[in-house]
């Protein structure tokens, strides 16, 4: 027998274009500073209303810089990066600790989605203002009556000749006080469950669109209601009643390029954490469970680098799934530990919440929001192993 | 990286072939060495991917032939050439797995290795019927210096084994659930089940990435613990979901998933995963 002589010699993220990462350190750190400079370490889960519109003038130099849409095809307006510099850029902003991005809904989820099914018309007149850091996108999804059950959603939409005309309530609308536009999954026919679905586009500034802030347990205001009451929706992506087909899609762009970025924050979180520990001397009791989570964090660094890796070996068809499963889980985990950690004063709240605190309660929602737990052990069992769905699955 | 999927699909037709669970057929080993040159694998410039793939695949079918040490001991010894090695490296003899067949043994005192070519091994029972055991009387032997690469190559050799018997072990459950019918509807169909197979699914993937990822690194005093720990942990909890979703015939001695089951815990007990992790996290300077 012939032995291989290639195959996956390195296991390394910095796979990538050293003079591409290089680019990436120098420009940021050359315009993460001055106005921009109150930025570094700001947003993100829990923490989206922070600096909102600097953080928008933020996405606009990170389009002047070129650093919107690697990824998408050089024919779509992008710079056809591959997706080791693709990572390289996400690591670099990450260590750079940039805010987290007011756009990233518009350029990893709608851009995506457009330039696999939406037409030429939309595709220029949407791509470059996302490109460009002009328009900020939400995503118009849950129902209070569909959640999990994202088939069950009861928006409508009817067609008039001005265009679509959209009626309905989603819910948990990250960033929709800003955003330009919602993407919107809506009813356009009779036809029941998946087959009735469309995918819509709104302009947000229009008088049949309400906002609603939810207070979460968090105490700030992350997730929204929106109203939709006869708002006119300008496009639709696809087909008529091809939306369930186009918002699967969607999630399927989830190709895992910004993980080991999210992971150099998860770093940077559980640094805190046993550097906090070494401190009060909680070390020592608490040594296993801080050591678990570091052999944790140092999997889900394994698992990203094994799935981002050309190693079809490798593909398992569920990656993303299991992906979520595991860092949302250890990511939870590691809120708890931050608590166990800080001990009887991380009880007490002083001006807002601490960000262990807000670590410790966020990460509740890491198990729930881009399909939640169960969903995610229900399509591992089904596209994975072909088990079949019982009566109510 | 096809050429290394068709490399192990190569050696997993073989050994699906020649070798199914419980086959103690001498000539296995032969035709490994001779036909295939796995061990010869040991001289190549990146031997541990490849090694590694053919030890996931071994552990698939809990392979009875003395691959995993003589490969080892291949690594670390420069002049083994084709005899077959065992290996005690906590330096205890009163059960060394394959030792009877070895005509070297690579062993410890205190963290120095030595290899040993005039041993005597006399066969014991073991609870795991897919390693077998011996104990054994060595002689002195050469100094080879620090055990500690010995050390993490086997560690990294039983974690592949494990991640291989773990994914196998679960695709045979998968199928099971799917064949057994109860209440008119397969197992496989009851949420209950199906999620805890999709938890394992998470456990088995994520002990394959941290294998890969030993593989490859070049920073194996930190990353071949933790990939044992890692398999290890996963194939125990394989081996004892396993047992249960199988039902009845699951505590039988007919059916193999037992045999996985006492490998799995032999190597959890040998090789505590707790320690690992601290070891690893120690050595990572953390």
């Amino acid at each position: 027998m012939s032995t291989p002589h290639e195959g996956l010699r390195s296991a390394h993220a910095s796979a990538g274009t050293p003079s591409f990462r290089d680019e990436v350190r120098t420009w940021l750190a050359e315009h993460l500073v001055g106005k921009f400079a109150p930025l570094i370490g700001t947003g993100g889960p829990g923490r989206e209303h922070e600096h909102v519109e600097l953080r928008t003038a933020w996405e606009q130099e990170l389009g002047r810089g070129g650093w919107i849409g690697l990824g998408w095809p050089v024919a779509d307006g992008g710079r056809g990066v591959s997706i080791e510099d693709q990572v390289s850029f996400h690591e670099e902003y990450a260590k750079a600790a940039g805010p987290a991005r007011i756009g990233h809904i518009g350029e990893q989820l709608v851009a995506p989605t457009l330039i696999a099914f939406g037409s030429q018309e939309q595709k220029s007149r949407f791509l470059p203002r996302i490109k460009a850091g002009t328009d900020l996108w939400c995503q118009g999804y849950s129902e209070p009556d569909a959640g999990s059950d994202l088939a069950a959603v009861r928006t409508k939409a009817v067609l008039h000749d001005d265009g679509w005309h959209v009626t309905g309530q989603k819910v948990w609308t990250s960033l929709a006080h800003f955003a330009d536009w919602c993407f919107v999954i809506a009813r356009t026919g009779d036809a029941p469950r998946h087959r009735g679905l469309s995918f819509l586009l709104v302009p947000m500034d229009q008088p049949g669109i309400e906002v609603r802030p939810i207070a979460s347990l968090t105490g700030t205001s992350e997730f929204n209601e929106v109203f939709f009451d006869d708002a006119l929706a300008t496009s639709l992506v696809g087909e008529e009643g091809d939306g369930w087909r186009v918002a699967m899609g969607l999630l399927a762009f989830e190709r895992g390029v910004s993980t080991l970025g999210q992971q150099v924050g998860f770093n940077r979180e559980y640094d805190e954490v046993l550097a906090l520990a070494r401190s009060n001397g909680s070390f020592d009791a608490l040594s296993n469970e801080l050591i678990d989570a570091w052999a944790g964090l140092q999997v889900l660094r394994h698992q990203a680098l094994r799935t981002l890796s050309s190693d079809a070996s490798a593909s398992s068809g569920v990656e993303a799934n299991v992906n979520k499963l595991l860092w949302s889980s250890w990511h939870q985990q590691l809120g708890e530990l931050a608590m166990k950690v800080a001990g009887p004063s991380a009880l007490l709240v002083q001006d807002g919440l601490s960000p262990l605190q807000n670590l410790f309660l966020f990460t509740r929602s890491d198990t729930i929001y881009g399909g939640s737990s169960e969903i995610q052990r229900n399509v591992i069992a089904e596209r994975h192993w072909k088990l079949p769905r019982d009566s109510f699955s | 990286m096809s050429e290394l999927i068709e490399f192990r699909s190569a050696v997993r037709g073989f050994l699906e072939k020649q070798a199914p669970v419980r086959t103690d057929d001498p000539q296995v080993w032969t035709r490994m060495v001779r036909e295939l040159g796995l061990v010869s694998l040991a001289q190549e410039e990146q031997p541990l991917p490849l090694i590694c793939a053919v030890l996931e695949e071994t552990g698939r079918l809990l392979l009875q032939a003395p691959y995993l040490p003589t490969v080892v001991a291949a690594l670390i010894v420069p002049d083994l050439g084709d005899r077959t090695a065992a290996l005690a490296l906590d330096g205890s003899l009163d059960q060394v797995a394959h030792a009877a067949d070895a005509a070297v043994l690579l062993v410890t005192r205190g963290d120095e290795l030595y290899v040993v070519d005039d041993l005597s091994a006399t066969p014991v029972e073991a609870l795991d019927l897919t390693r077998p055991r011996a104990a054994v009387t060595a002689g002195p032997g050469r100094s080879l210096g620090s055990a500690n690469r010995a050390r993490d190559l086997e560690r990294l050799a039983l974690a592949a084994e494990s991640v291989g018997a773990a994914q196998r072990l679960l695709e045979l459950t998968v199928e099971h659930l799917l064949a057994r019918e109860q209440f008119g509807r397969p197992l496989g169909s009851f949420q209950a089940l199906r999620h805890r197979v999709a938890d394992l699914t998470v456990l088995v993937e994520a002990a394959t990435s941290s294998v890969w990822y030993a593989a490859r690194s070049d920073d194996l005093p930190v990353a071949a613990p933790l990939a044992l720990a890692t398999a290890s942990d996963a194939f125990v909890q394989v081996a004892g979901e396993a047992i249960q979703m199988h039902g009845g015939i699951g505590f039988t001695w007919e059916h193999d998933v037992h045999l996985y089951f006492k490998r799995a815990w032999t190597t959890a007990l040998l090789h505590d995963s707790r320690a690992l992790r601290r070891l690893s996290f120690e050595r990572s300077g953390r």
